[in-house]
């Protein structure tokens, strides 16, 4: 859909035909805003157009207008009048007296000054050095605002009417204002008011000033509702009148060319040009504008006028060149004399221009191929084949010369001169006339020639050119390029390692370089020692070229049938001018080229002439260009702001223009990424993609030409970054180490932990295990138990084979259990009544086991039961009048083993490791302590009872 | 009246009202003068908030012209932190003794007819006078009118640097530089 309306607004971009005027081109708003009124047209610091409507504002790019629309709906829209501060934000004045502001983003946010905002239309606004803002109003005087307050000056304080129609800010910070009562000079500091008025009585013609237009000498231009336009000179504090009786109506804009000419717009009249140096004052020809209602007239920094106007919205042309047609034909040569007059020298005949009357006349008949004007203003023609004719245009003399009188050849190709010394090329060599007091006055006029046998390679010669230092310059056909200087004649037949061989053109620059160029080989220049070649790599359009001519600036025109190129001779930087200013199917003749009064060349062409003026004003040579906007995910970002962005914010899409509004068309681009292109992207595209960027560092360069060559445009850049995702940064990465260097050392210690525990509890059952085969095997036990089975053998033989059983019994049990690290309670306590029953075939009932356990389900270590009651024997008193009593009972997931204390006097030899051994076992099994308690009277040891095998 | 030597402008305000309080009521007919008239300002400083009201504002206005006085007394503000604060304000910074009134007087921007009922907002541009010193001011206040009489509500703000009512550096973090101003009143013809 953009592109189409890109297209189609190029189709629209139409010629439209022309008398003596620059070539005017219609830039219309599109079919979508054909309802739309422009009223305004204003240029901001960084190139864009800006144009105010009864539809809203609109930016232009010299292909797209870009509507803005006050966000609020009570707004009606009508743009009165832009400025852009000097902190570059742009003003919007509207009809209703509302002020805008347009941020950065796009949208415009209305000001809201404590004081409120007038309810009169904003006429104007303009800022003083110190940074005030001036707002003028029609309907209630002017405003300004410091910063922090705003002020009015209304007629109490001396305006000279509260409608305001114009203002313009002076050098000194002063607004001046038009009203219908003249002229009034504001300036204010805080509340302290100063007016100044210029009214009828100071001379002013028309108290009704509708446009105030200051010049570079700080003059003003004003124009006024019925008297036309005056000039006030603020030294002699003087007016002057351009024209006594004004006819044209009411002036409704005014714009300025410096020392060339001021354009004016009426209501209702059309357009006119009052050029500076004649003080002629004509209308533009032009059907488009004829009759129109001009509301706005600006000069843009190329050169271009643009004129808002009630016919068509918006029209342009450049200023720069202009184009005479008539019923001329084939112009081989133009000549501006001294007096005015314009010789046009063609096929059929000498023809004189009137620039005023703006016709041809015929002249002579004759095939007028040179044309020069001599000091004493003689015009020399020279034909092709019939000599030469020398013309008093004054008295109407005229001679004819002819080879008979000393031409070297009838055909005169070129005339050139310096004071009495006149230069004719011709195809049989150069001639020399010096004549001291004219060509008319006989006798004194010297002839020489110069031909093939005086040096010159070839009797062919095309043109020549004296330049500032008193060489005289040839043309040659074939034999390249030839200087006379001091009557010596040098040659050259080789430029740049380039063999020279027709040379159809001279030129000079300010510096003193000498341009030339070639039939096919493009231009040269020659700086008095080296040769440098400019060809189609460094931007010459076109080889053909017919004319060289330097402008008063000092740049070179280079003339061939694509156009004109303009050449700044010391940045080499060329313009190309075409068809889009007019300048389509130029057919120039060889050298039909002449410098005029006041910055103007003149150039014949097949059948027109065209007029070119170099501009006082620094023009632009290089596209204004400028990103407009960054856009992440087709979300525009404020891009001044921000230059980092996340690892998924990695789609950026770059919108740019190059503004050059001779030839928006012509406008190209390359831009590179840098860190991710590796090269220059060529495109004619005004935004550029990118996706899926990596993480990194990216610089966005931009670049536009409008000729071609990157080379010396410069760079717009905008520096941005990509962060790493977080897990890809390295503060992340270190803590992931970080993290992972804790966790293992962590799970190392526990580890060690666990195996130094696991270690632990082996030697405790070993050690354990040890003990108790130790204790069973103790020869004592074995001892006493073989005594007490010596006793019952005999008595008793059942009862001592039972004994022995249990006794085998017990024995087998301790070698099945020690293995195990826990046995179930039932069968711990099996092995301690078997242990018992042995005990008690010694003791008798001196000792009393008793057992009171519980049916749940539990685990103890092997042998820690028959440990506790082995201990119990082996350090207590058992007798008949002290028996000892063993308790084995359980409580509340304890087991028990208590005795009565009654403690042998002479210890039996102990390692006391039987119970150490079972507190160190069961703190590496369980949690919950072994208790041990000693009174008065008893003993007992608490064990906890593991609920399952695996705690 | 030795304390209005200096300023010629308050004089003329004071006597055009004092004059107008007296006419009789025929002479006044044509004009809206202040039946209630309440100020309030606040002074929204990083270590204090220090407010005070008066009812006392008086003022008229000519519809005719859009010309306008309002006069206060400054001794009328009440309100205040406290009694000393109070004082303060009138003997060190407003020196109420000396310029005992401020005064706002000048004409409406806008061609407006408040004497037809409506609802306006309306820029009042005059020479607002506090402390003695007069400064060139617009401003911005919303009226609504009905059947003579005018409702008037008004906000601003005043700078005390530009009335040279300076404060001492040991006060400053309490007192605001910007003085927020509410101004609500009802005039009747």
């Amino acid at each position: 859909m953009r592109a189409l309306f890109f297209i189609l607004s190029f189709c629209f971009l139409l010629p439209a035909s022309r008398g003596q005027s620059p070539f005017f081109v219609e830039h219309p708003l599109g079919e979508i805003h054909r309802e739309v009124k422009v009223s305004l047209v204003y240029e901001a610091s960084n190139g864009f157009l800006w144009f105010g409507s009864n539809h809203g504002l609109f930016r232009y790019d010299g292909q797209q207008y870009q509507q803005y629309l006050a966000p609020d709906s009570l707004t009606n829209n009508v743009v009165t009048a832009i400025f852009e501060d000097k902190g570059h934000r742009l003003w919007v004045g509207y009809e209703d007296g509302r002020i805008f502001h347009l941020e950065r983003a796009g949208q415009l946010r209305l000001w809201e000054p404590e004081e409120g905002l007038p309810a009169a239309r904003i006429s104007g606004f303009g800022q003083s050095a110190d940074g005030v803002i001036w707002m003028a109003t029609y309907g209630e005087g002017v405003y300004y605002f410091d910063g922090r307050r705003m002020y009015n000056i209304g007629t109490e304080d001396g305006l000279l009417g509260k409608d305001v129609y114009v203002m313009v800010m002076d050098e000194d910070g002063r607004a001046w204002v038009g009203t219908d009562g003249g002229i009034s000079i504001c300036s204010g500091k805080d509340g302290e008011k100063n007016v100044q008025n210029i009214t009828r009585t100071n001379g002013l013609p028309d108290e009704i000033v509708r446009v105030i237009l200051p010049d570079d000498k700080g003059n003003f231009w004003i124009g006024t509702y019925d008297k036309g336009i005056c000039y006030y000179d603020t030294q002699k504090q003087a007016f002057s009148q351009i024209q006594e009786d004004w006819a044209y109506g009411a002036v409704s804009s005014l714009e300025l060319f410096q020392g060339v000419e001021l354009w004016i717009g009426t209501e209702g009249e059309g357009l006119f040009r009052f050029a500076l140096p004649t003080r002629q004052l004509a209308p533009i020809e032009f059907e488009g504008l004829s009759g129109a209602k001009i509301y706005s007239l600006h000069a843009d920094c190329e050169g271009n006028i643009w004129i808002v106007n009630n016919n068509k919205p918006v029209y342009a042309a450049n200023r720069q060149f202009e184009f005479i047609e008539g019923a001329i034909r084939n112009i081989q040569a133009v000549l501006a004399g001294h007096n005015g007059q314009l010789w046009v020298g063609c096929q059929d005949g000498l023809y004189v221009y009137d620039e005023q009357k703006r016709s041809f006349s015929l002249y002579k008949k004759e095939n007028v191929i040179s044309l020069y004007e001599s000091p004493e203003g003689a015009i020399w023609v020279g034909t092709f084949g019939n000599g030469l004719f020398c013309i008093d245009p004054v008295s109407g003399r005229e001679l004819h010369l002819t080879e008979a009188d000393g031409l070297s050849n009838g055909s005169i190709l070129d005339i050139d001169g310096s004071g009495p010394y006149i230069w004719l090329a011709t195809l049989g060599g150069v001639t020399e006339f010096i004549c001291d007091k004219g060509i008319f006055e006989e006798g004194d006029v010297q002839v020489r020639r110069f031909d093939e046998n005086s040096g010159l390679g070839t009797n062919f010669i095309y043109t020549v050119f004296l330049d500032s230092r008193g060489r005289t310059w040839f043309g040659t056909d074939g034999e390249g390029l030839s200087y006379i200087d001091n009557d010596k004649i040098e040659s050259f037949t080789e430029a740049d390692s380039i063999p020279l061989r027709a040379i159809y053109s001279i030129a000079e620059d300010n510096h003193g370089h000498i341009w030339f160029s070639s039939g096919r080989d493009g231009v040269f220049e020659w700086d008095g020692e080296h040769f440098q070649h400019l060809s189609v790599k460094e931007g010459i359009r076109d080889m053909a070229i017919t004319s060289l001519a330097s402008d008063s600036k000092g740049n070179i025109l280079i003339v061939h049938p694509s156009g004109i190129d303009i050449l700044d001779p010391e940045t080499k930087h060329i313009i190309y001018y075409d068809d889009e200013i007019g300048l389509q199917n130029v057919e120039p003749n060889l050298n039909a080229v002449c410098h005029g009064k006041n910055g103007v060349i003149w150039i014949g062409a097949q059948n027109r002439l065209i007029k070119y003026t170099a501009l006082n004003e620094q023009l632009c040579i290089h596209p204004r260009t400028s990103i407009n906007s960054v856009a992440v995910f087709l979300e525009p970002i404020d891009f001044l702001q921000r230059t980092s962005f996340s690892y998924s914010e990695n789609n950026l899409v770059f919108e740019y223009v190059g503004l050059w509004y001779t030839a928006p068309s012509k406008v190209r681009y390359r831009y590179m990424l840098e860190g991710f292109d590796l090269d220059w992207i060529y495109s004619r595209d005004r935004q550029a993609n990118y996706s899926n960027l990596p993480p990194g560092s990216y610089t966005f360069k931009l670049a536009a030409t409008e000729n071609e060559t990157f080379d010396d445009e410069p760079l717009q850049t905008y520096s941005f970054t990509v962060k790493a995702p977080y897990w890809r940064q390295s503060w992340f990465i270190l803590l992931c180490v970080a993290l992972g260097g804790a966790g293992s050392f962590w799970f190392i210690r526990q580890r060690d932990k666990r195996l130094e525990r696991e270690a632990t509890l082996k030697r405790e059952k070993i050690e354990s295990q040890f003990e108790a085969l130790k204790s069973q095997i103790n020869p004592h036990f074995l001892f006493n138990s073989f005594n007490t089975l010596i006793t019952i053998i005999e008595e008793n033989p059942e009862m001592a084979v039972e004994f022995v059983e249990k006794l085998s019994d017990f024995y087998r049990s301790i070698l099945q259990y020690r293995e195990m690290e826990v046995i179930s309670l039932h069968e711990e306590i099996e092995l301690v009544r078997n242990y018992a029953f042995l005990l008690k075939k010694r003791f008798g009932d001196n000792l009393s086991l008793t057992v009171n356990n519980g049916k749940e389900q539990a685990f103890i270590p092997p042998l820690t039961l028959q440990i506790l009651v082995e201990n119990a024997v082996k350090h207590n008193i058992i007798s008949k009048s002290r028996p000892l009593n063993i308790e084995i009972c359980t409580n509340e997931g304890y087991i028990t083993v208590r005795n009565n204390l009654q403690k042998k006097i002479a210890m039996e030899l102990s390692t006391g490791f039987g119970l150490q051994s079972i507190v160190n076992r069961y703190a590496l099994l369980i949690d919950r302590p072994i208790h041990i308690e000693e009174g008065e009277a008893y003993f007992s040891v608490s064990i906890p009872i593991i609920k399952n095998g695996k705690e | 009246m030795m304390y209005f030597q200096g300023n010629r402008s308050i004089r003329i305000v004071l006597i055009f009202l004092a004059s107008f309080w007296l006419q009789s009521n025929s002479w006044a007919q044509d004009y809206y003068r202040t039946a209630e008239g309440t100020i309030h300002f606040k002074s929204d400083a990083p270590l204090e908030l220090i407010e005070a009201s008066s009812k006392e504002l008086r003022g008229i206005i000519n519809p005719k012209d859009n010309t306008f006085a309002f006069v206060l007394k400054i001794r009328t503000f009440e309100g205040f932190n406290s009694p000393l604060q109070r004082e303060h304000f009138n003997e060190n910074y407003l020196e109420s003794r000396k310029y005992p009134e401020a005064t706002f007087s000048g004409r409406i921007i806008e061609g407006v007819d408040l004497s037809q009922p409506g609802k306006y907002t309306i820029r009042a541009k005059g020479k607002l006078n506090i402390h003695g010193v007069e400064q060139e001011r617009i401003i911005k206040s919303e009226v609504v009118s009905s059947d003579g009489h005018l409702g008037l509500t008004s906000s601003f703000t005043v700078l005390l640097e530009e009335h040279n009512i300076s404060i001492p550096k040991i006060v400053y973090q309490k007192i605001a530089e910007e003085i927020q101003v509410e101004i609500r009143a009802t005039l009747l013809k």
